[in-house]
């Protein structure tokens, strides 16, 4: 895997240094905010307070549907550029003619766009520290929250690499992993509409809003890992085989 | 060096490389020349291991660019067409990503950085974003990565693209330094630019290599190089000459003058001149002098790649 931390290392010095990375970070913190805004005012003004939840679930689970909303806007476009990009512009040339794997520039290229989510997520914390003025706060559920969020976007980041090497223009790749992500979270919805258990079983496999609750409510489901996870190495491994593809005879 | 085996490429139903195949040694540098959409970029592609071949192999050192991948690129320096980089970054920022891609320790990372945009003549322009880099500079900036690590083997697409006269003549001069230890393949259509600083060119057309050989071999290949002869003689002699050798297929000239007249005739054989001197003998001339000429190159590569259109 040598390069894979050059690589790393590029992508994220590139991300912050465009304007992308920035607006993304003000859209992404407004809708958030909102949304935490909205739920704690919700909250303060019911008398007694709402039974069976508090702010922290609400916001990682019960509001998941607004989550996966900004899951759809903030994974295809943190990777739509990562590959697309460098094949438009011509600059794959110079990467796939460096002494480093396919495995390595995809890999290298995920870790990049993980790590910038994750610094995406890192200002929310600052909304629980708010919280504890008030009150006091349960760490793993917070933490059992994030953990839902790191792991979808690891698989819908994945996802993005995957159209990203698929895609030669960025608006497509944008396009194909909105496309997916959206397929993955209708399906969810068939485990409320669909009469056969199995197929309610699978639907509610795969649900991101099913998943995001659990977590919210610190359960963290091994089913759920192993799907998230399965998704970013089948992912990843499909995005190296095709840049194989391009550079040496099957 | 690098050997080419049967290399083959096609987009769709246009097949854009055939069996192309050719070695290039250490301590020469290849021009490799071809008319606009010949296939040279594709091959160069093929060569610096960024496309597939449909088949063929290519080795570098031994190794099998497409069995061993990494270790025949960690002996390739590769300047690619149009100088493709990321426009956000310093050239410094650029080259040191490049460096620790190629494998180069840290600890010698700054050298080489340091060293490759020396020869390149890029040092000036180290700090300075590639976004806003002039043409000529960018290209100064790729050849500094190719040249990172110093690899033996070389592949230059198109290096003096965009270069003003000045960069030109210092490229060329570095072309013709690093000839001596490395193997080089330079893509171009300047043919100056080959006559400069190649010892050897490979010409292709429409995906096939025409011509292969040392640049005075190139000249004198058939019809390449034609004969001279200096004659005294009067008009009829003369004319008796030009009829003869035309009919043994010389595609001669004459040049009448009152004194001495020149004949120019086509050679069936490089260097023998002895079917066109015969002919003047036989016709009663008086031999004044006999030569070869040879043709620029310019107008081999004319010839060659218009005489294989269909």
């Amino acid at each position: 895997m040598s390069g894979c931390w050059a690589i790393f290392k590029r992508e994220v010095q590139s991300t912050w240094l465009t304007p992308l990375a920035w607006i993304l970070l003000t859209t992404f913190l407004l809708i958030q905010g909102g949304v935490f805004y909205s739920i704690v005012v919700h909250m303060s003004q019911v008398e007694g307070g709402v039974s069976g939840t508090g702010p922290i679930q609400a916001y990682f689970g019960q509001q998941s549907l607004l989550m996966a909303l900004s899951l759809l806007l903030l994974c295809p476009a943190l990777t739509m550029r990562s590959i697309a990009e460098e094949r438009r512009s011509g600059s794959i040339e110079a990467l796939l003619s460096a002494p480093v794997t396919s495995a390595a520039i995809v890999v290298g290229k995920y870790l990049g766009s993980l790590l910038t989510y994750c610094l995406m997520w890192l200002p929310t914390l600052l909304y629980f520290a708010t919280l504890r003025e008030t009150g006091t706060l349960h760490l793993a559920t917070i933490l059992s929250g994030y953990v839902g969020v790191f792991m979808v976007g690891a698989g819908y980041l994945g996802i993005g690499i995957l159209m990203s090497t698929l895609a030669k223009s960025q608006f497509v790749a944008l396009l194909l992993t909105s496309t997916f992500i959206f397929s993955l979270f209708i399906l969810g919805i068939g485990e409320y509409i669909f009469d056969s258990a199995a197929l309610r079983a699978v639907c509610g496999y795969v649900s991101l809003t099913s998943t995001l609750e659990e977590t919210a409510q610190g359960i963290i489901d091994s089913r759920r890992l192993i799907f998230y996870f399965s998704l970013t190495i089948w992912a990843l491994f499909v995005s190296g085989r095709v840049m194989d593809s391009w550079r040496a005879p099957a | 060096m690098i050997e080419a085996v049967e290399l083959t490429k096609s987009f769709g139903a246009i097949t854009a490389v055939r069996g192309v195949s050719f070695q290039v040694r250490r301590g020469e540098a290849v021009g490799f020349l071809g008319p606009n959409g010949a296939g040279k970029t594709t091959t160069f592609r093929m060569l610096s291991g960024t496309l597939a071949p449909h088949s063929g192999s290519v080795r570098v050192l031994g190794a099998d660019l497409f069995e061993s991948p990494l270790e025949a690129k960690r002996q390739l320096g590769y300047m690619a067409e149009n100088a493709p980089m990321y426009p956000e970054l310093t050239g410094t920022h650029y080259l040191h990503y490049r460096a620790e891609l190629r494998g180069i320790p840290r600890a010698e990372r700054a050298q080489a950085v340091r060293q490759a945009a020396a020869r390149a003549g890029a040092t000036e322009i180290l700090g300075q974003i590639i976004g806003q880099l002039s043409k000529g500079y960018r290209q100064r900036l790729a050849l500094s990565d190719a040249l990172l690590g110093d690899p033996p083997v070389l592949l230059l697409d198109e290096p003096t693209a965009g270069l003003d006269p000045n960069q030109v003549l210092e490229t060329r001069r570095l072309i013709r330094e690093l000839s001596a230890d490395h193997a080089i393949i330079l893509s171009t259509h300047v043919l100056s630019e080959v006559e400069a600083t190649c010892q050897r060119a490979i010409v292709i057309d429409r995906g096939r290599i025409v011509a292969q050989g040392s640049l005075d071999e190139l000249k004198r290949h058939r019809g390449h190089e034609r004969g001279r002869v200096q004659v005294r003689g009067d008009t009829q002699q003369l004319e008796a000459a030009l009829q003869n050798m035309n009919q043994h297929g010389l595609d001669a000239r004459l040049e009448a003058t009152d004194q001495i007249s020149t004949l120019e005739f086509e050679l069936l054989a490089p260097g023998s001149l002895t079917e066109g001197v015969q002919v003047c003998l036989q016709a009663g001339l008086q031999l004044v002098q006999a030569g070869t000429l040879t043709a620029p190159l310019d107008e081999v590569f004319a010839r060659l790649t218009q005489e294989h259109q269909p």
